[in-house]
């Protein structure tokens, strides 16, 4: 019986092992997807005191992860309809508000990754906390993000904001 | 001769005693010697039990429960912010009962936890419109179908003005208890049924 047991509990750690093995071997969209979006958290977070050469590096990073024609709309209550068009326009928002920022702490929470039956094009559904200096509470904002995979890796072809209340 | 009668004598004695001694036992459900030698520790008695596989059982079956509970049923949160004050003071700590909407649809002045794309981060405000209702900010104070609704919540008064909007069906206007900033600093407006999550349990 306990020999049963041991073999039992051994075969079961094989088949966790030879699982984890197979999903970090051969990650699927999803977890590539979740993957570029955590990069992107990064990419776009400001650390205090970062130098003005490492914030353009980091801007410069940021539109790497978006399509050359990539749009971008912002639609926040209380503030200014936005809108980027193609990765230079990112690129030099993104410049522009390193220049105003000091420091910046951007995450994505709740991604839900729905991958399209093409398998080249994919879309995520998360919430995006970031916060900002002098501010105790974090802003949030629910965003959708579309991706196209181009050359075999997913790029962001569009993304907008999205009214939680409307 | 004498010597082995006597050892005779005595394995019979000793027999016999360990025969007695071991029904005795047996009738008064005292554990053995062997079984005192087995019985665990008092350390262990408290940590794991008397059965430490019935101990596991019950573990388990505790885990399982709190985690469903705590998925499913009733949600911890905090609340942050300022704009459900005086109601709810920031970082209080409350639960989102989930199943409250299970058997009828949510009601006027109840406070709800609205949810973005998942249930890591909620928004938590008071139902003031239902479905089908027209609703408008004057002078301040809300107005139903062209009626002021009464709110003895609100503390703190407002100038809020807003045309009427019709709710549609399966959405509420939420808003929250504070309204002393600025119409466009506060989040409010129509949200959709199934983005309510629960109602708010204290």
């Amino acid at each position: 019986m306990r020999d049963w047991f041991v073999r039992l509990a051994f075969l079961g750690t094989l088949c966790a092992a030879l699982f984890c093995s197979w999903h970090w071997l051969f990650p699927s969209p999803q977890q590539v997807i979740r993957k570029r979006l955590s990069q992107l958290a990064a990419a776009a977070s400001i650390a205090p005191n970062e130098a003005p050469l490492v914030k353009l590096a980091k801007a410069q990073r940021l539109s790497t992860f978006f399509a050359m024609d990539a749009r971008v709309n912002v639609d926040i209550p209380g503030r200014a309809v936005q809108g980027f068009n193609g990765r230079d326009e990112i690129q030099q928002a993104a410049i522009g508000a390193r220049a105003i920022l000091n420091t910046l702490k951007v995450e994505f929470v709740d991604v839900v990754v729905e991958v399209g039956p093409d398998k080249k094009s994919a879309r995520a559904h998360l919430t995006a906390t970031a916060n900002l200096p002098g501010e105790k509470i974090p802003e949030v904002q629910e965003l959708e993000i579309g991706f196209t995979n181009i050359d075999r890796e997913w790029l962001i072809n569009q993304a907008q904001t999205i009214k939680t209340l409307r | 001769m004498a010597a082995a009668r006597r050892l005779v004598l005595t394995g019979c004695c000793q027999a016999l005693k360990l025969t007695f001694t071991s029904f005795y036992r047996s009738v008064k459900n005292m554990p053995s010697e062997v079984e005192e030698l087995r019985r665990p520790g008092l350390v262990q008695r408290v940590l794991i039990g008397k059965n430490p596989m019935r101990t596991l059982v019950r573990v388990v079956i505790w885990v399982v429960l709190i985690v469903a509970i705590r998925t499913y049923v009733l949600l911890p949160i905090r609340v942050e912010g300022v704009s459900m004050l005086p109601t709810y003071k920031e970082n209080g700590i409350n639960f989102v009962n989930c199943i409250a909407y299970a058997f009828h649809p949510p009601q006027r002045g109840d406070v709800v936890a609205i949810q973005y794309s998942g249930k890591s981060i909620m928004l938590c405000k008071r139902i003031v419109g239902l479905p089908g209702e027209v609703i408008a900010f004057h002078e301040g104070h809300i107005e139903i179908n062209g009626e002021v609704l009464d709110e003895p919540y609100v503390k703190r008064p407002c100038n809020w003005e807003r045309p009427p909007k019709r709710i549609g069906p399966n959405e509420y206007y939420v808003v929250g208890d504070n309204r002393s900033m600025d119409f466009e600093q506060h989040t409010q407006g129509i949200a959709d049924r199934d983005k309510i999550v629960g109602r708010i349990l204290l």
